[in-house]
């Protein structure tokens, strides 16, 4: 009989550590082509690209950035094939031509020029403007932009013009809080006039009242309400004669009032180092700034910051829920089948798909709790719901209900990596369970908790699906953390780095000048979670030099 | 615990029921009373019985005295149940689940098995020195006073006084007196060992049952246990199991041998040493088997 043996090459078994070295590979090459990909379109928004000015045989004119290079190949009439150089434009004035990019064949150019005069505005409606600025007009004056010192005179009256929007906005808020008991007293008439109550004596008493006090307080305000509407009216007056005139590239004149730039550039005046001045300062407006056009640009801080609060009141709800529960399940509860089915439902409850849970929190949270919360404590302005509909609270619980498996789980395998000697001794030394597992076991498997929580971060920093239904807005008017008691307002809706990227990359009205937001944001959004990831491993690892017999 | 016994010469014969291995014979009646004769006793089990579960029958009819403040030693070849005897003196089996036991545990005249006993003060009284040195991952002084601390004592100078007076006790205060505060999985073995003595010491018990606190050290470690051991048994009752025979003979006053779960001789350990009544004692302690 044949002596069959493996052959020394399947003992070593070199094929599945080569294997095991390929999946490596490919799966490094996948995550760093993702993030290659992400940083390089990402970061490169907001570099001020030169200005290209061309025109084409047709003589048609266009002034742009150069967005992307294509070559193409094309059959014509004759049925002949030839290769096609097109480059895509940025050319802006959305307002003058509909369209942000075009699409332009490099064989129908007959000139390309970069203009020094050539002016980049960013403005706060319509997107960029790509032109030559013809004179500024102000108030009296006016300036022609061949005359030595326009630059300086833009700049001077386009700060100007800046101040007086702020002082605008300031002014409009002292206005609206003078009349805010105004209107909580109308509101108060119009309710009672459509309840039952108005056909009473004493409710028309009550109305009667009302009015009265209205009238009494539109009498008390009246003065500093005109002195208030006088200097707005003079803001509102001189900003209108600021005003930039500028030609597109095919000679059409517009004329740009200067408190609707943000900011205005000659990109092809620019050295390096001015360009990266304007890229750092225009990247601290993204990460500072409110969003404008629908979020397609200006800043997304209010995303960052609903993101962080959530991810924040999320951990504070899911760490002692977590904790508590995988406590009971490894410390108290009697080990057995019931214990075992727990433990499967708890690890399978981490594959539940995060929209069910959103559903859930839509119906649990918002609806049972939140409008039984309105019931009880705001009735004075249902219908109008206050926690019965969807905010940061009801988000970031929601969440906290995904990531609770996550966190039971990392918790219980760090109790059960104490040391079960230093638990004896605990005991033997006259401790009740309870001190044990809070002077013993809960220090030690800190780094576990700490792990489940990294990955909670990871897991619901990232979630958008429940969020949708369960709070997140495209735009919020106001951040849930401010200035006003109480100050953190949970019922508030919030806008959020992973809803914002789906917003703005797929429902927004102009998709092409929103994908690198989309790529700004992604990239935001993982270093996010980076950061917040880097803070807890930190405390981690603090907390294991601390207990260095914890197992991790 | 596996019933499971390794014999060079077939001295015993062992014959395997459903559930169950017996010795097949009957142990003399030990006569306790002429023993310990003069002695106070701190520690009585009446007929006790220990399963750790229904099928695994770990203490068979254990009747034993021990005596105050003398060390008693359990000897026997492993899984001989002397560590799970010792264990049920401050209910630390309690924590297994599915174990239970039948008999009763007579410490200072209390049964510590009846229904109302406040498992932390028996503790508390009956401390436990464990074969592995176990010190918490805090500081030596931590470690010392987590038992004070867990039964009340908040006062930092009365700690204090506490920490240092264990840790004189347990012969370590000079070489740990000038770093208190560092951790105690600094120290080295041996003195992690004593470092869990006077742990077990602070908290001012009356009986310390040490299960083989020598095992794992080395042979000057296991001397300066020894000599602590000595010195402690003026103030303390002390029980220990060991499987050094010669340890046992160094330091007990009294030897109790077990085997099978049964409590086979129990005398004087001059006595166990020179003189055993019964034949299998005198083949374990020389050797034939274990």
């Amino acid at each position: 009989m044949k002596d069959r043996r493996i052959s020394y090459f399947r003992q070593k078994g070199d094929a599945y550590i080569m294997g095991t070295s390929i999946g490596l590979v490919l799966s490094l090459l996948m995550v760093a082509f993702i993030m290659g990909v992400i940083l390089v379109k990402g970061l490169g928004f907001f570099w001020p690209s030169n200005l290209l000015f061309v025109k084409l045989e047709d003589g048609k004119a266009y002034l742009g950035e150069v967005t992307d290079r294509e070559e193409k190949t094309v059959i014509d009439a004759s049925g002949t094939s030839r290769r096609l150089k097109e480059v895509q434009l940025k050319i802006g004035n959305r307002d003058l031509y509909g369209l942000d990019f075009i699409w332009i064949p490099l064989d129908a150019v007959v000139k390309q020029t970069y203009p020094r005069m050539a002016i980049t505005i960013e403005r706060l409606e319509y997107g960029n403007f790509y032109g030559f600025p013809q004179r500024l007009h102000a108030i009296t004056e006016t300036w022609l932009a061949e005359e030595s010192g326009f630059i300086r005179r833009l700049q001077q009256w386009h700060d100007r013009a800046v101040e007086n929007r702020k002082r605008i906005a300031k002014l409009e808020k002292r206005l609206n809080r003078l009349l805010e008991p105004l209107s909580h007293l109308e509101r108060e008439i119009s309710l009672l006039e459509i309840s039952p109550q108005a056909q009473t004596p004493e409710g028309q008493a009550r109305l009667q009242a009302l009015e009265e006090e209205i009238a009494r307080m539109e009498a008390r305000i009246s003065d500093r309400y005109e002195a208030l509407n006088r200097q707005l009216e003079k803001l509102h007056q001189e900003n209108a004669q600021l005003i930039l005139t500028v030609q597109t590239a095919d000679g059409a004149e517009k004329a740009i009032p200067l408190e609707k730039i943000v900011r205005f550039y000659f990109p092809n005046q620019m050295n390096l180092f001015q360009k990266s001045a304007l890229y750092a300062s225009k990247l601290w407006e993204f990460v500072s700034a409110n969003p404008r056009e629908s979020n397609t640009e200006g800043g997304i801080f209010p995303a960052i910051f609903g993101t962080v609060l959530m991810v924040l009141i999320m951990s504070i709800a899911v760490v002692p829920f977590g904790v508590m529960a995988a406590i009971y399940l490894s410390e108290y509860a009697r080990q057995g089948p019931v214990v075992r089915l727990i433990r499967l439902s708890i690890n399978n409850l981490a594959g539940v798909p995060s929209i069910v849970f959103g559903i859930f929190g839509l119906s649990f949270f918002i609806y049972m709790i939140g409008g039984t919360i309105d019931q009880l404590f705001f009735s004075s302005k249902l219908p109008e719901p206050t926690f019965g509909t969807g905010g940061i609270l009801w988000a970031s619980l929601t969440l906290a209900l995904l990531t609770l498996p996550v966190v039971v789980v990392a918790t219980e395998e760090g109790i059960l990596a104490v040391p079960q000697a230093n638990k004896e001794a605990a005991l033997a030394l006259g401790a009740t369970r309870w001190q044990m597992i809070r002077k013993i076991v809960l220090p030690n498997a800190m780094p576990g908790i700490l792990t489940g929580l990294i990955l909670a971060i990871s897991r619901g920093a990232g979630e958008v699906a429940p969020l949708m239904i369960t709070g997140v807005v495209k735009l919020a008017p106001s951040l849930p953390l401010d200035t006003t008691f109480p100050f953190l307002h949970l019922d508030r809706k919030f806008m959020h780095l992973g809803f914002h990227i789906y917003d703005v990359g797929f429902q927004s009205p102009n998709v092409e000048a929103a994908k690198p937001m989309v790529y700004t944001t992604a990239l935001l959004l993982i270093l996010l979670v980076v950061v917040l990831n880097m803070i807890a491993i930190r405390m981690r690892n603090n907390l294991r030099k601390k207990y260095k017999m914890a197992a991790f | 615990m596996e019933h499971e016994l390794i014999m060079g010469e077939t001295m015993v014969e062992v014959k395997k029921t459903e559930n169950d291995v017996q010795l097949q014979f009957e142990s003399p009646k030990t006569d306790f009373d002429s023993i310990l004769e003069g002695e106070h006793i701190v520690i009585e089990t009446i007929d006790l019985n220990f399963y750790y579960s229904p099928e695994s029958h770990a203490l068979k009819n254990i009747n034993i005295k021990i005596p105050e403040k003398k060390v008693t030693a359990f000897i026997g070849p492993s899984g001989c149940g002397k560590s799970t005897l010792l264990r049920t003196f401050n209910r630390m089996n309690d924590l297994i689940p599915g174990a239970y036991l039948t008999g009763k545990v007579i410490i200072e005249g209390q049964d510590i098995y009846r229904d109302n006993i406040r498992l932390e003060e028996l503790r508390k009284k009956v401390g436990m020195v464990f074969q592995k040195s176990n010190p918490f991952p805090m500081s030596i002084w931590e470690n010392v006073a987590f038992g004070p601390k867990v039964n009340g004592i908040t006062d930092k100078t009365l700690l204090d006084e506490i920490v240092e007076s264990a840790l004189k006790q347990a012969d370590l205060w000079k070489e740990v007196k000038d770093r208190l505060h560092q951790s105690a999985l600094d120290l080295s073995g041996g003195q992690q060992q004593r470092l869990c003595i006077a742990r077990t010491l602070a908290n001012k018990p009356d009986i310390i049952l040490m299960d083989e606190p020598a095992s794992a050290l080395d042979p000057i470690s296991t001397g300066k246990i020894e000599e602590t051991i000595e010195e402690l048994k003026q103030n303390y009752t002390i029980v220990i199991v060991t499987h050094n025979m010669q340890q046992a003979a160094r330091i007990s006053d009294y030897t109790a041998f077990m085997m099978l779960g049964e409590l086979i001789e129990f005398d004087k350990t001059k006595v166990i040493f020179t003189n055993p009544k019964v034949k299998l004692t005198e083949d374990y302690i020389t050797g034939r088997f274990g």
